[in-house]
C-alpha cells in the first residue's frame, strides 16, 4: 500500500515544484525520496542511519566535486602569462616570444640584447599596451558581473546594469559628434556616473536598495541615455564619425595606449581587492536580504557600497573599452560551472579567465580580417552566445529555470 | 566594515524577555506589545492563525529587523556553557541589553533563523549551503574548525548523506532538514525556526522537534500543528492579530475554549493515554467566525479544558514520558 509514501510524495513535490522547477532532476528526486522513506517506515530506524537514505538515483546523485582553488588559480595565472607572451607576438612583423621577453626585459632593466626600434616600437607602445588593457578590461567586467549578479540575485545581470554604458555612450557622443573639448575617456566616464547616480536615486526607496528596483531603474536610464544617444547621431552624424561611433558603441581597445593600461589596471586590482575581501558577505545573499541580515550582514550598507563600487569599476572599463558586451554576462557563469557559486572561489578564477578571453578575442578582433579590425565586442558576442547556450541547456541551479 | 567587532569573545544567550514588541507593516501593527519571556534552554512554540504575527516577531526577535516599539532584551554571557542561573521567575541573572545594541556580527553568531521559505539564486551545494552558517566566524574559528562544525552540523540534521548534492534537485522535505544544518552550523545558543515542520514527513517532523529539545538550546519555532506544539514544546506563546493572547504551559493554554476563540475551529481537547500530552481532535470550523460570539460548542466540556494562564504563566514543563 502506498499510503505512507503518498502524502509526504504530494506534500513536498508541489510546494516547491510551483516556485521553483528544479529540471530533469525533480521527478528522480521525488521518486528517491519516496523510496527511502519507505525504507524508513519499514525500519523505523533513525532518519541519519537509514540505509534507504543513502541513495543515488538516476540523474540526482552526480555529486559535485570542485578542484581545489590554488590549482584553479595557478592554471588561471600560468593561462594569463602565457596568453600575453603570445597575443604580442601576433600579428604581421614576425616576433616570438623571445622578443617579446627581450622587449619587456629591456624596459624593465634587465641586461638583454635589445630589440631594434621597430620592433621595439611594436612591442612596447602598441601591441602590450593594447594586450594588458583587454586583459584588465576582461578581469575588470567579469569581477563586475558576477558581483552585480550576486547583489541583484539576477542571472541576467551584467556590469552595465545601471545604465552605464549608455550613459558613457552619451558622453562619448558628445565629444565625437558634438565636438565637447575634453578627452574622450573623461567625458565616458562622466557620462556613466550620471547614469549611475541617476539610477541609484531612482532606485531607492525610503533608504534601502531592493534589487528589484535597481534592476528596472537601471532599465529606465539606459533607455533614457539610448534614445539621447541615437538622437545626437541621427540629427548630426555625417560619414566618418558614424563609423567612429559605431566602434565605439560596440566597444574596442584598439587605441589603448600606457594610461589605458593604468586605469584599468588599477581598477580592477583595488576594487578587485575590496570585492575578494567581500566574498562572504557576497556568499550571505544567496538566500535572500533576511537570510544575509541573520548572518550579520548590513544588508543596505553592503548593497550600495559594493553597487557603487562595482559601477566605478565598469565606469573606468567603459572610458577605456567601450562596452564589451557578454563577458560580464556569461563568464561569470561559465566559471561558477567550474569553482561553484561561492565568491572566494569564483571571483579571482573569473577575473583571470575574463583577462584570458578578452585577450584572445581583441587578438581574434585585429587578425581575422586584417588589415580591417572588427570592434572586439561583436567577437565577444560571437563566441560569448553559443557559451551561453552550453551553460544555458546544462542548467545549472533553480535560477536557470 | 562590519569587521570593527573581529576578534570579540564567544556570545552566548542566556536569556530572552520581549517588552512591549510590536512594529508595523504598511502601517498596520502586524506585532503588536508583545511581552514574553520564553524559557532559557526550552523550546518555545510560537502559535498562531496565518497573519498573526508570527514569522514577523521572529525576524524582531532574530535581530534582523528592530522593533519600532518595544525591546527585545536579551541576557548574554561570554563563557563557555553553563547552565543559565535562574531567579524565580525563570529569568536570568545577568543584566540584560536590547538585541539590537549588539554589533551584526557578533549576534549572529549567537542566533540564528530558519527562514520559513527559502529560494536559493545560485548553484550551491548542500555543504556550501550549510557552510554558509558559517559565515559570522569567518575569520575567528581555529583552523580546520569551519568544515568540523559544518560536519557534525549535517549528522545532527540527518543530512550527510545530501552533503555533495546540490541543493536545486533536493526535495523540499530535504531541503528543510539542509536549512536546519545552516542554522546548526551557526552554532546559535538563541535559535529560531519559522515553521521548521513545513514540507516535513512525520518521521522527520518528530525528528526535526527532538533534535532542537535535545540541544538544550533556547529555541523558539513558529508551528502550526497544535498536537505538535503541545507534545514537543516546554511552553508556548499564542498571538491573534499580532497581539500575545496566552502563553504558558501547553496544558494551561491549549483550551477549547482559546482554540475556537483564536482559529475559530471547534475541537476536542484530549489527553494522550501514554504522555499525558494535550492531543487537538478537530470537529470543523466555527460556523461564526473566529472573533464572533461567545464559544457555545464543547468549551468545558469534559476534556482537560482550563482556562489560558496570563502572559507570565507556569512555565513548568510538561510531562517527559514518552520523548526518547
Amino acid at each position: 500500500m502506498s499510503a505512507p509514501t503518498l502524502p509526504s510524495g504530494t506534500g513536498t513535490g508541489p510546494a516547491h515544484g510551483g516556485g521553483r522547477p528544479h529540471g530533469t532532476g525533480g521527478t528522480g528526486a521525488a521518486g528517491a525520496t519516496a523510496t527511502g522513506r519507505t525504507a524508513t517506515a519499514a525500519t523505523g530506524h533513525d532518519r541519519a542511519a537509514t540505509p534507504g537514505a543513502r541513495r543515488d538515483g538516476p540523474a540526482t546523485g552526480a555529486p559535485r566535486r570542485r578542484p581545489p582553488l590554488a590549482l584553479l588559480v595557478g592554471a588561471g595565472a600560468l593561462a594569463l602569462l602565457g596568453t600575453v607572451l603570445v597575443a604580442v607576438t601576433v600579428g604581421p612583423s614576425g616576433l616570438g616570444v623571445a622578443e617579446v621577453l627581450r622587449g619587456v626585459g629591456g624596459h624593465a632593466g634587465l641586461d638583454v640584447v635589445p630589440l631594434d626600434r621597430l620592433q621595439d616600437a611594436i612591442v612596447w607602445q602598441i601591441r602590450l599596451p593594447r594586450v594588458l588593457t583587454a586583459a584588465a578590461v576582461g578581469a575588470g567586467l567579469a569581477l563586475a558581473g558576477a558581483v552585480m549578479q550576486s547583489l541583484t540575485r539576477n542571472p541576467l545581470a551584467d556590469p552595465y546594469l545601471l545604465g552605464l554604458s549608455s550613459g558613457a555612450s552619451v558622453g562619448a557622443v558628445a565629444v565625437l559628434v558634438l565636438g565637447v573639448a575634453v578627452l574622450l575617456p573623461v567625458a565616458a566616464f562622466a557620462g556613466a556616473l550620471v547614469a549611475l547616480v541617476a539610477s541609484l536615486a531612482l532606485a531607492r526607496s525610503g533608504g534601502t536598495l531592493s534589487p528589484g528596483r535597481a534592476v528596472l531603474a537601471g532599465l529606465a536610464v539606459s533607455q533614457l541615455c539610448a534614445a539621447l544617444t541615437s538622437f545626437v547621431v541621427f540629427w548630426t552624424a555625417t560619414g566618418d564619425s558614424y563609423r567612429e561611433i559605431l566602434d565605439w558603441l560596440l566597444g574596442s581597445v584598439a587605441g589603448a595606449s600606457w594610461s589605458s593600461v593604468a586605469i584599468s589596471g588599477t581598477a580592477v586590482l583595488v576594487v578587485g581587492a575590496v570585492l575578494l575581501a567581500s566574498s562572504g558577505r557576497l556568499d550571505a545573499f544567496a538566500f535572500g536580504d533576511t537570510a544575509a541580515a541573520a548572518l550579520g550582514v548590513a544588508v543596505d550598507r553592503t548593497r550600495w557600497t559594493l553597487l557603487t563600487l562595482v559601477a566605478l569599476l565598469t565606469g573606468a572599463m567603459v572610458a577605456v573599452s567601450g562596452s564589451i558586451g557578454f563577458v560580464g554576462l556569461v563568464l561569470p557563469h561559465a566559471v561558477s560551472a567550474l569553482t561553484g557559486p561561492a565568491h572566494r572561489r569564483l571571483l579571482p578564477v573569473a577575473a583571470l579567465a575574463g583577462a584570458v578571453v578578452l585577450v584572445w578575442a581583441d587578438t581574434l578582433a585585429r587578425t581575422v580580417f586584417d588589415p580591417r579590425e572588427l570592434p572586439v565586442g561583436i567577437v565577444t558576442a560571437l563566441i560569448g552566445v553559443p557559451v551561453f547556450a552550453v551553460v544555458l541547456r546544462r542548467g545549472r541551479g533553480p535560477a536557470w529555470a | 566594515m562590519g569587521l570593527s567587532d573581529r576578534g570579540g569573545a564567544p556570545l552566548r544567550i542566556t536569556g530572552l524577555r520581549l517588552e512591549g514588541v510590536g512594529t508595523r507593516l504598511g502601517g498596520r501593527w502586524v506585532v503588536d506589545g508583545v511581552d514574553a519571556t520564553p524559557p532559557p534552554g526550552r523550546l518555545t512554540g510560537l502559535l498562531g492563525p496565518n497573519g498573526a504575527g508570527k514569522s514577523t516577531l521572529l525576524r524582531l526577535v532574530a535581530g534582523v529587523a528592530a522593533p519600532e516599539a518595544g525591546t527585545v532584551l536579551v541576557g548574554t554571557s561570554d563563557e563557555v556553557p553553563a547552565p543559565a542561573p535562574q531567579d524565580a521567575a525563570g529569568r536570568p541573572d545577568g543584566a540584560l541589553v536590547p538585541l539590537h545594541r549588539l554589533p551584526r556580527r557578533r549576534r549572529a553568531r549567537a542566533v540564528a533563523l530558519l527562514e520559513q521559505e527559502s529560494s536559493l539564486a545560485v548553484p550551491f551545494t548542500v555543504r556550501e549551503v550549510v557552510a554558509l552558517g558559517r559565515i559570522p566566524h569567518r575569520g575567528l574559528s581555529a583552523p580546520g574548525r569551519d568544515e568540523a562544525v559544518v560536519a557534525s552540523a549535517l549528522v545532527a540534521a540527518g543530512a550527510d548523506h545530501l552533503a555533495d548534492r546540490a541543493w536545486s534537485q533536493l526535495s523540499g522535505g530535504e531541503r528543510q532538514r539542509v536549512q536546519i544544518a545552516r542554522a546548526l552550523a551557526q552554532e546559535p545558543s538563541l535559535l529560531l525556526l519559522d515553521e521548521p515542520t513545513n514540507h516535513l514527513d512525520v518521521h522527520a517532523q518528530l525528528a526535526t522537534l527532538a533534535l532542537v529539545r535535545s540541544r538544550g538550546t533556547t529555541a523558539v519555532a513558529a508551528l502550526h500543528d497544535l498536537t505538535l506544539a503541545a507534545a514537543w514544546c516546554d511552553h508556548v506563546l499564542v498571538l491573534d492579530g499580532g497581539r500575545l493572547v496566552a502563553a504558558g504551559a501547553p496544558a494551561d493554554v491549549l483550551t477549547a475554549e482559546l482554540v475556537a476563540r483564536v482559529w475559530g475551529v471547534r475541537c476536542e481537547v484530549l489527553v494522550h493515554p501514554r504522555t499525558g500530552h494535550p492531543v487537538i481532535a478537530f470537529d470543523g470550523p466555527q460556523p461564526t467566525g473566529p472573533d464572533d460570539g461567545p464559544v457555545t460548542a464543547h468549551a468545558g466540556a469534559d476534556g482537560p479544558a482550563r482556562h489560558a494562564s496570563g502572559a507570565d504563566g507556569a512555565t513548568t514543563p510538561v510531562g517527559t514520558g514518552g520523548r526518547s
